[in-house]
């Protein structure tokens, strides 16, 4: 079985090197980051000074529950999303994507196409939403809210 | 009675040969496209998505060629389903959270989201996939050229 996983590994190894097509081993979001890393705690900071989030989760999840007044950008609608809120990410003093879990791929991969097209200032959050709401930062809700009433 | 399990085995493994095949040729071909479907899921951290997609596409790859050869049938055949066991628990965690993205476990874009219908299919291919781990059977196999038995 080895056998065979080492034959996958040199495969791809050899066809990632020839060919153009080929991808490097780590993802330009890793390789070459256009953003930073910021903590949960510098990004409640960021929100009370007016940075506006960027929720890059499914639109399905920031329908549910998302950061209070966070727009939705997901990598699968990205570039119209970008075209239809590129005059409010103009005026944010600074953009903090956050996304669903700590893999960080939805969240980073926005964040590098926001500063590739030139925004100023783009940061991710190194926790997942889930750990902005457990501390009990200020978030919208709308169908909680709507159940409540 | 014997030879009907190895007709059931040769084809089971023509099955998953043209399955994995199938599978894996567009995720090898462009790589961009997989390495995003993989990292959608966000299972992996993040600088292991591009390795990890290479690596499962060409494992596929493999494992469909070396069991249309017949050849090292059984960790062939183990390693389908260790591949099916895992995607069956991929597409139930997706079913879990929801995703309601393509799938990109084949080529096209329609008809293969991520979620419990895709587990249920995948658990259907573990069928063969388990039945030639533990008879890879006799026929057409290149297995046979190089060793008398597995």
């Amino acid at each position: 079985m080895l056998g065979i996983l080492l034959l996958a590994a040199l495969s791809g190894l050899l066809f990632n090197a020839l060919m153009p097509q080929g991808i490097g081993w780590l993802p330009p979001e890793v390789s070459h980051p256009r953003w930073q890393g910021v903590s949960l705690s510098r990004a409640r900071a960021l929100w009370e000074q007016g940075a506006l989030f960027v929720d890059a989760r499914d639109p399905g999840l920031y329908q549910v529950a998302r950061v209070k007044g966070a727009v939705n950008i997901y990598p699968a609608e990205m570039g119209l999303l970008l075209r239809l809120l590129q005059a409010k990410l103009k005026k944010a003093p600074a953009l903090v994507v956050y996304g669903r879990s700590f893999s960080r791929f939805p969240a980073a991969t926005v964040a590098q196409e926001l500063k590739r097209r030139g925004f100023g200032q783009v940061l991710v959050m190194k926790a997942p939403f889930r750990e902005w709401r457990l501390a009990g930062y200020p978030t919208t809700e709308p169908r909680r809210r709507g159940r409540a009433s | 009675m014997r030879g009907l399990a190895d007709l059931v085995s040769l084809v089971a493994r023509l099955f998953l040969a043209g399955l994995f095949i199938w599978a894996s040729y567009d995720k090898i071909w462009d790589p961009r496209s997989f390495a995003w479907s993989v990292g959608q899921y966000e299972l992996l951290p993040l600088w292991a998505v591009n390795a990890a997609s290479v690596l499962l596409a060409w494992l596929e790859m493999w494992v469909g060629v070396l069991l249309l050869v017949g050849l090292f049938t059984r960790p062939a055949a183990a390693w389908a389903t260790l591949l099916l066991l895992t995607f069956t628990g991929v597409m139930v965690y997706a079913g879990f959270t929801g995703a309601g993205f393509d799938c990109g476990c084949f080529p096209g874009q329609e008809g293969h989201a991520a979620g419990f219908d895709a587990a249920l299919r995948d658990l259907f291919f573990l069928l063969p996939a388990v039945w030639l781990w533990i008879r890879p059977g006799e026929w057409l196999r290149l297995d046979r050229l190089f060793w008398a038995r597995d």
